[in-house]
């Protein structure tokens, strides 16, 4: 047997095709295509089948994604300092200030978008685009319980024994909490009397699950009622799952998914045009239809019946909250929350 | 042993490989936790003081080491048998147990740990049989419990274990049992005179690797054991994503590099001490 001979001009040889081959790879993406971080699951798939083409029909860009949850998509951009992995964030809430806050966003030109028009005032600044809504509310399984009234019955027989429920790692984890410390006299800033109350029912929960497993625990029958978006409740009952939503008494809460421009991207003029697509009526409509459930933002599209809204001004009226006040005491409240329900 | 040039530089490739993803990383992370505050603009050591001076920290650790001693104990006491019928087994047979082995290796370990919530939800599998037995009048609570994350831990482990306890013991000379029998040995007298200490490389091998391997288990513990259930790695995703304080995830995440060590160390000493008793 012979020994093939490796000298240094081979190995010189390939390293450089292994670098060329990257940089090839990088050219190929630099042209006529934009890299955007997706929420995976349902928003990657509905992005894949409606997004990505019509972006390459009206523009011919080819739509890439990254599947990356918010929390991911800052923490990813943050460490690669100034060389983001992708040139779109999509985000809510919660991250969105933290990304406005360590200046993760490119500045935003709202007026670059022919679509802007058709959205409803404000959901457009300096940092970026709104592109869906979500409410959120509860979601119960009629057939095992009775229908709650509001956050409080959370916490109350037959529910209680039922409850499937998160910590405040999500954005519709912490609004819920935040909700039902309010139904106890708390507040945005104030979450104790939720942890007062937590604490005389938590041996009878059911389940506190991580965030991505609970449409599992809740299709497995661990528990039949949780605080959840209406996204959720829509893609489970798709899936023949026993669950309706209920608007609580005190209100859903809504929030915003928006889209930001990753600082240092290069990629500014296609980014623009798969941000307008996003948001044009066709898209927003096709978002909207089963399994994907979308909330849209353009007044164009007629609302689902099943949506707790007739129109979108009516999202006026949902509870809102101010992110920029809760980020500084969400590491407080999650490390409470470990050591409250832990055993 | 002294490597000639040649041989050192075929070493290279790897070692640089290993300073620039480990060692770099590594040192990167001790770094990052030297400092102050989550900007990480002022150096200090306030992180470790906040971490270390947590009694719910020393509570976790002691959980999270816990949970890697539970698994390594199931995992060799349904996977030890099994290796034993290996061991007896003619060539076919020993070819269908490997491929069993193995058959989890080729699952991603996120299905594997869905399915555990199939299994052991409250309409699952094991609550439906229990029900239909009379065993119980209300369905058990099995996910979100320990006992019910050592139970996933285990089949999920299991491989790693079984791997190198398999590859020593195909390589063990069956005569050496054979010449126990002729002396008179009982069964039981070979099995843990001849085969146990054998078969000891390769058990104490798949024990580290399991204990390093549950204890750092991310996905299984957080989606079967939920939020009751805090380990380390939950902490330092925590830390890491989702308040982005990495000096915190740091200290967190360098304590469970520590624990885990121990941890494979006292596997590795116990080894070395069973080995030295056997003989």
């Amino acid at each position: 047997m012979t020994h093939a001979r490796f000298t240094r001009r081979h190995v010189l040889a390939g390293a450089a095709a292994t670098l060329g081959s990257l940089a090839l790879g990088r050219s190929a993406h630099a042209k006529g295509s934009v890299t955007a971080a997706m929420y995976p699951g349902t928003w990657e798939e509905a992005y894949r089948a409606h997004v990505a083409p019509a972006l390459k029909k009206a523009h011919d860009i080819d739509l890439e994604m990254t599947p990356l949850f918010a929390v991911d998509q800052i923490a990813k951009v943050q460490a690669a300092r100034g060389a983001p992995p992708f040139d779109a964030f999509v985000l809510d809430p919660g991250p969105r200030v933290t990304g406005i806050e360590r200046a993760l966003f490119e500045k935003f030109d709202a007026r670059r978008l022919p679509n802007l028009g058709r959205l409803p005032a404000g959901m457009a600044d300096d940092w970026g685009i709104t592109v869906a809504a979500q409410v959120v509310g509860i979601g119960y399984n009629p057939k095992k319980l009775p229908r709650p009234k509001g956050y409080p019955d959370l916490l109350k027989e037959p529910w209680v024994s039922r409850l499937g429920m998160t910590g405040f790692q999500t954005t519709f984890g912490t609004v819920s909490i935040i909700e039902i410390a309010k139904q106890f006299g708390g507040s945005e800033t104030n979450v104790e009397p939720f942890f007062v109350e937590i604490k005389k029912v938590l041996s009878k929960v059911a389940a506190i699950g991580a965030p991505a497993s609970m449409p599992a625990l809740f299709q497995q029958g661990q528990c039949d009622i949780t605080y959840t978006n209406t996204q959720t409740v829509a893609t489970l009952r798709g899936r023949g799952v026993d669950i309706e939503f209920v608007k609580p008494e005190s209100g859903a809460v809504a929030f915003f998914t928006t889209m930001h421009i990753a600082r240092g991207s290069k990629e500014h003029d296609n980014l623009y045009k798969y941000f307008d697509t996003v948001i044009s009526a066709p898209v927003q409509a096709a978002l909207m239809q089963p399994p994907n459930n979308f909330i849209p933002v353009n007044r164009d599209v007629k609302l689902a019946s099943d949506l707790p809204m007739a129109s979108l001004d009516e999202m006026a009226k949902f509870v809102r909250h101010d992110w920029a006040k809760i980020n500084p005491l969400r590491a407080g409240w999650i490390e409470r929350f470990n050591k409250e329900v832990s055993k | 042993m002294r490597l000639r040039p040649a041989e050192w530089q075929l070493v290279l490739p790897l070692a640089l490989a290993y300073a620039a993803f480990f060692l770099v990383p590594l040192l990167l992370l001790v770094a990052v936790s030297a400092y102050a505050d989550e900007k990480i603009t002022t150096p200090g050591f306030a992180m470790w003081r906040k971490f270390l001076g947590d009694p719910f920290t020393w509570k976790v650790i002691f959980d999270t080491v816990k949970l890697g001693v539970y698994t390594v104990a199931a995992t060799v006491l349904v996977g030890y048998p099994l290796a034993l019928v290996y061991l007896g087994a003619g060539p076919r047979a020993q070819r269908v147990i490997l491929f069993v082995v193995i058959l989890p290796l080729l699952t991603s370990v996120v299905v594997r740990t869905f399915a555990w919530i199939v299994i052991l939800g409250r309409e699952g599998v094991i609550n439906q049989t229990v029900l239909w037995l009379g065993l119980a009048p209300a369905p058990l609570r099995l996910l979100q419990t320990e006992h019910g994350l050592v139970i996933a831990l285990t089949q999920i482990e299991m491989p790693l274990l079984l791997l190198p306890l398999l590859s020593v013991m195909s390589r063990m000379d069956p005569s050496l049992r054979d010449a126990s029998a002729a002396l008179g040995a009982s069964r039981w007298r070979t099995l843990f005179r001849v085969t146990l200490p054998l078969s000891l490389p390769g058990l104490v091998a798949g024990c580290m690797l399991v204990f390093a391997s549950s204890t750092t288990a991310f996905i299984s513990q957080f989606v079967i054991g939920g939020n009751r259930l805090v380990y380390l790695p939950l902490l330092i995703w925590q830390q890491s994503l989702v308040v982005y304080n990495w000096p915190l995830a740091s200290a967190a995440a360098l304590t469970l590099l520590v624990s885990v060590g121990a941890g494979v160390a006292a596997i590795a000493a116990l080894g070395r001490r069973s080995r030295a008793y056997a003989i």
